[in-house]
């Protein structure tokens, strides 16, 4: 056990804690401070480092479905999602994916899956949400580790600072809202073309158009 | 390896959860396949991840956490889900090799299997095709947007080769003339967006291979 983990453990239910602490841990390639009680809840149930989760994402993860047309059920995503990521814990490997990357598509799988349940009609559904979007790290044929992953987070919270609040409002609008391109070119009062291109124009800032063809 | 990927526009809707399920289906065993793609999808779920934490927080009741304690509690020990399931998400849900299917043969070389029922709710026409191994597959336009993934074999157009895993979005611009490779015969997935006012003259299949 390293002191920095000693250090999180000792200060768990301590306010301080549950700051978003970014940058320092991440810069050297270890892991963060949320990847570390995630790991920790993984290893040994420690419900204290489950609980300094709870307090952090919890209310990310609430407003995420309220901002997703979800507001009726937006307790009961954090609560599903919450639970999933109790029981799905022993899979994490922080080498794969931060922990808040890691929470984030569990937040989207569970939005999913509660939007499938209250627009199905009597149909029964045939295929799981989690055979089309995947949880990172829980797939055999993934390389162990990838400094690019671990990175990401760093790279992408300093890229998007920088980015012009036009192209920012239009990629949140994509996540947040979850809203397509074209409902977001809707709302904007603005053509398709024009969200394409800020979003192009974001993605290429933060290095996720690495080749592209035709659009 | 493959040639042929989703745009970033696609894979981004597919990050951020906001694709149906055929079309999601696609991406997903494209990427299976493709670390390439793979890695941007991981970059932008950590954009997902980053976007959350930088908007605004909403309190949780503040029995939420005691609730979700008890509901450990109640329910415990359920077993760490499957991680290591057979086949791909498409075999699985098809419960069959892709080759045993009860194919319909609508051309000397083609057969085609519509499986939209396999996704109730949603709109888009989702179909199976094949194309015999070095079968030609008449030269044909598309209605509406096509997104297809090569599941086994090769075809080629004036495009260029499609190889398995390749992904390809046609629409009414495109008139091609498919032909497949020597080899296993060619079989692909497409999910046709499906127009909202489809009428019955709008029964034909449309998709890479026939008009």
């Amino acid at each position: 056990m390293t002191n920095s983990i000693r250090a999180i453990k000792a200060t768990t239910g301590d306010r301080s804690v549950s700051t978003p602490n970014s940058t320092p841990n991440r810069a050297d390639g270890k892991k963060d401070p949320w990847s570390q009680l995630l790991e920790k809840v993984g290893k040994s149930q420690d419900r204290q480092a489950y609980k300094a989760l709870f307090e952090h994402f919890g209310p990310q993860i609430k407003y995420y479905a309220m901002a997703n047309g979800l507001a009726s059920h937006a307790e009961e995503l954090v609560q599903e999602v919450f639970v999933s990521i109790w029981r799905r814990s022993c899979l994490y490997d922080w080498r794969k994916a931060a922990a808040s990357t890691w929470i984030f598509t569990i937040a989207r799988n569970q939005r999913i899956d509660i939007l499938r349940k209250l627009k199905r009609t009597n149909a029964e559904i045939t295929i799981e949400t989690e055979d089309l979007w995947q949880i990172p790290g829980e797939n055999d044929n993934e390389p162990v580790t990838s400094l690019h992953r671990l990175m990401a987070e760093r790279r992408i919270r300093e890229s998007l600072r920088h980015l012009p609040e036009e192209q920012v409002t239009v990629i949140a609008k994509v996540y947040m809202e979850n809203k397509s391109h074209q409902t977001v070119a809707n709302e904007l009062n603005i053509p398709l073309g024009t969200v394409k291109s800020r979003v192009r124009l974001a993605l290429g800032k933060l290095k996720v158009i690495l080749q592209d063809q035709n659009t | 390896m493959t040639q042929h990927h989703p745009d970033s526009h696609s894979l981004m809707e597919y990050s951020a959860g906001n694709l149906s399920d055929p079309h999601a289906l696609c991406i997903r065993l494209h990427l299976d396949q493709c670390d390439h793609c793979q890695s941007r999808v991981d970059t932008l779920d950590s954009l997902g991840a980053v976007l959350m934490e930088q908007q605004a927080s909403v309190s949780v009741s503040a029995d939420m956490f005691d609730h979700i304690l008890a509901r450990l509690n109640d329910e415990p020990e359920i077993p760490p889900m499957a991680v290591n399931k057979a086949g791909n998400a498409l075999e699985r849900l098809v419960q069959s090799d892709i080759n045993d299917l009860p194919w319909k043969r609508q051309l000397a070389d083609v057969s085609v299997l519509d499986i939209s029922h396999l996704f109730p709710d949603q709109p888009e026409k989702v179909v199976l095709q094949k194309l015999a191994a070095g079968g030609k597959a008449p030269a044909h336009t598309h209605r509406g947007q096509e997104t297809t993934i090569v599941l086994q074999g090769a075809f080629s157009d004036h495009k260029g080769v499609f190889n398995q895993w390749d992904f390809v979005v046609l629409d009414q611009e495109d008139t091609h003339k498919p032909i497949a490779l020597e080899g296993p015969d060619c079989i692909t997935l497409s999910v046709l967006s499906a127009p909202l006012k489809l009428t019955g003259t709008f029964t034909r299949l449309l998709n890479p291979f026939i008009s």
